[in-house]
């Protein structure tokens, strides 16, 4: 009997154990432009579970029970950091109640500390209004911060499968390789879009702005997560009127009333543009997400 | 199909706060329905909201014990001010709740016009999600309900008109924060909706019967199905809310 049991318990799990587990680290991720970067590291040696989708608002999440399930089996949590994920984040990681995956553990991975931040503010003063303390948390829209974090990233998938280190260091070089050719790509075709003016929903493309030399002309947002007031869409409108703006942009999942109000009353066009991995064609990895977004605002360049 | 999810230390303390907010939600909601003041408890939970706000605008601590303190008074001062109105104008009542609602609702927005802060405490309070519910909030929150339960199945009678309001508004703003108005209104409403024909025994013991079943069946369906949790248990609420109300005419009409 004893016997039975252990050919039908343990051999298969002994069997199973002499092959390499087909993935060797288990992620979570935040949002899904990290997913993708842990996509292009680690290949399929990575279970990878994005916990928001590209048509998703990350600020805000609906509590699933899949979500707990599958942070306390992960071995890696992904996420942006500096508050953006405030709302929902430490409620799901204490529920969670995975030690590896906790704050300050090599499970952790917050990217925004591996990136430059923008609008870090010099104090915290909570008469400005609602001050993100540590800057503003949309990383993922400057290529150059995604070279940094997947450094990072790398590093980190190396000690804490150390097995497969070799692996991930030659898939490391392999993407940065490629990466800073295409960023040199982008820079030569960004050259025509300096200086183009942009009205945004929210203050979610700094980076972008910052990376192309575009300029922010306003914000249809009057403080973020405020939706626009009409007094507010007024004086907007007064700017386009003053200064040269080429666009109005918003993300998939913001409300198109407010940027359609001002395209039609200003005659200035407003887009979609996709700010992470899968929102729209043609962004199905990082390498799109950066191509599609200068394809759209070389198209309303004059 | 999503077996993972299905784990009891995940569901557990969920179910825990759907049993709590069951627990006093169940006869006050056959009061409410007797009462014909549906609504009460969306206005309630409204004045709750606008008490943390008004904290917030104060530049008082928005979480703790001060922003529970306020959505405490807020709520209290709008049954206060029910309370009034049911004595001197009764026939309109449901249209004055109605009333408070709205303008609680864009008393909070006007508030956060010029001062953002709250305005995620604002949000946290009327959207509360059943499965962020952990064993830490559950304590404070279960000695209300016993302390209300005590309260109403004893001495109720002698409070009369006020002392269900206070009853109700102490209620209704602590399980708005554990499991959302949405959860709120379906377990205030549904099982006493469908066991109003029953007398007060039956009634009690089949409308409690059936919150547990539906908080139950709904947890478990959010985690094999991927989906949020509570506007699921809302469906089976309303589910289960009809097949009893069926029955129970089908047996009428026997």
């Amino acid at each position: 009997m004893k016997k039975i049991i252990f050919k039908i318990i343990l051999l298969p799990a002994l069997f199973m154990a002499g092959f390499p587990a087909q993935a060797a680290l288990r992620v979570f991720s935040c949002e899904p432009e990290w997913a993708s970067l842990a996509g292009e590291l680690g290949g399929d040696k990575l279970d990878i579970f994005s916990a928001t989708r590209a048509q998703q608002d990350v600020h805000y999440i609906q509590a699933r029970p899949s979500l707990i399930a599958r942070l306390r089996r992960a071995d890696l949590i992904i996420c942006t950091g500096a508050d953006l994920e405030i709302g929902w984040l430490p409620v799901l990681l204490r529920q969670s109640a995975n030690p590896k995956v906790q704050p300050g553990q090599p499970g952790y991975f917050a990217a925004s500390e591996f990136a430059n931040l923008l609008e870090v503010p010099d104090s915290v003063d909570r008469s400005q209004g609602d001050v993100h303390p540590f800057g503003n948390p949309h990383i993922q829209l400057d290529p150059r911060n995604i070279a940094k974090i997947s450094a990072a990233l790398a590093l980190r998938l190396q000690s804490l499968d150390p097995d497969s280190a070799d692996f991930y260091r030659q898939r490391y070089a392999d993407f940065d390789r490629r990466w800073r050719e295409k960023i040199d790509e982008w820079n030569e075709r960004a050259k025509a879009l300096a200086g183009m003016g942009l009205i945004v929903y929210h203050r979610s493309w700094v980076y972008l702005i910052d990376w192309l030399s575009l300029r922010e002309v306003g914000a249809l947002e009057p403080k973020p997560g405020i939706p626009p007031s009409a007094g507010h869409l007024a004086s907007i409108l007064k700017q386009i009127e003053n200064q040269d703006v080429a666009l109005i942009v918003r993300s998939v999942y913001q409300s198109s009333r407010a940027t359609e109000w001002i395209s039609r009353r200003s005659e200035v066009p407003a887009v979609v543009l996709p700010h992470t991995v899968g929102p729209t064609d043609g962004t199905d990895d990082l390498f799109g997400l950066f191509d599609t977004l200068l394809d759209i605002l070389l198209d309303y360049t004059q | 199909m999503n077996m993972d999810a299905l784990n009891i230390s995940i569901l557990g303390p969920g179910f825990l706060a759907g049993l709590l907010v069951l627990a006093t939600h169940v006869p006050l909601g056959r009061q409410v329905l007797k009462r014909g003041i549906i609504f009460i408890d969306l206005a309630v939970a409204q004045m709750a909201g606008l008490g943390v706000v008004a904290a917030s605008v104060l530049g008082w601590d928005t979480h703790g014990v001060a922003a529970q303190l306020a959505a405490v008074s807020a709520a209290l001062i709008g049954s206060v001010l029910l309370t009034w109105t049911e004595k001197r104008c009764g026939d309109v009542q449901e249209a004055i709740i109605g009333g408070l609602f709205v303008l609680a609702a864009s008393g909070g927005i006007l508030l956060l016009a010029y001062n953002e802060h709250g305005g995620e405490e604002f949000k946290d309070l009327l959207v509360g999600q059943i499965l962020w519910a952990d064993l830490h909030t559950l304590g404070p929150a279960a000695i209300v309900s016993v302390v209300v339960l005590l309260i109403w199945f004893s001495i109720r009678e002698k409070l009369g008109r006020g002392g269900f309001y206070v009853l109700f508004a102490i209620s209704v703003t602590v399980s708005v924060q554990l499991v959302g108005i949405y959860l709120v209104f379906a377990s205030l409403i549904l099982p006493a909706l469908a066991t109003r024909k029953l007398g007060r025994r039956a009634g009690l013991t089949q409308a409690y019967a059936l919150g547990v079943l539906a908080y139950f069946s709904g947890l478990v369906l959010s985690a094999l199905l991927d989906l949020p949790s509570g506007p699921v248990i809302v469906w089976t609420l309303a589910g289960l809310a009809v097949m009893l109300s069926f029955l129970h005419s089908k047996s009428a009409s026997d």
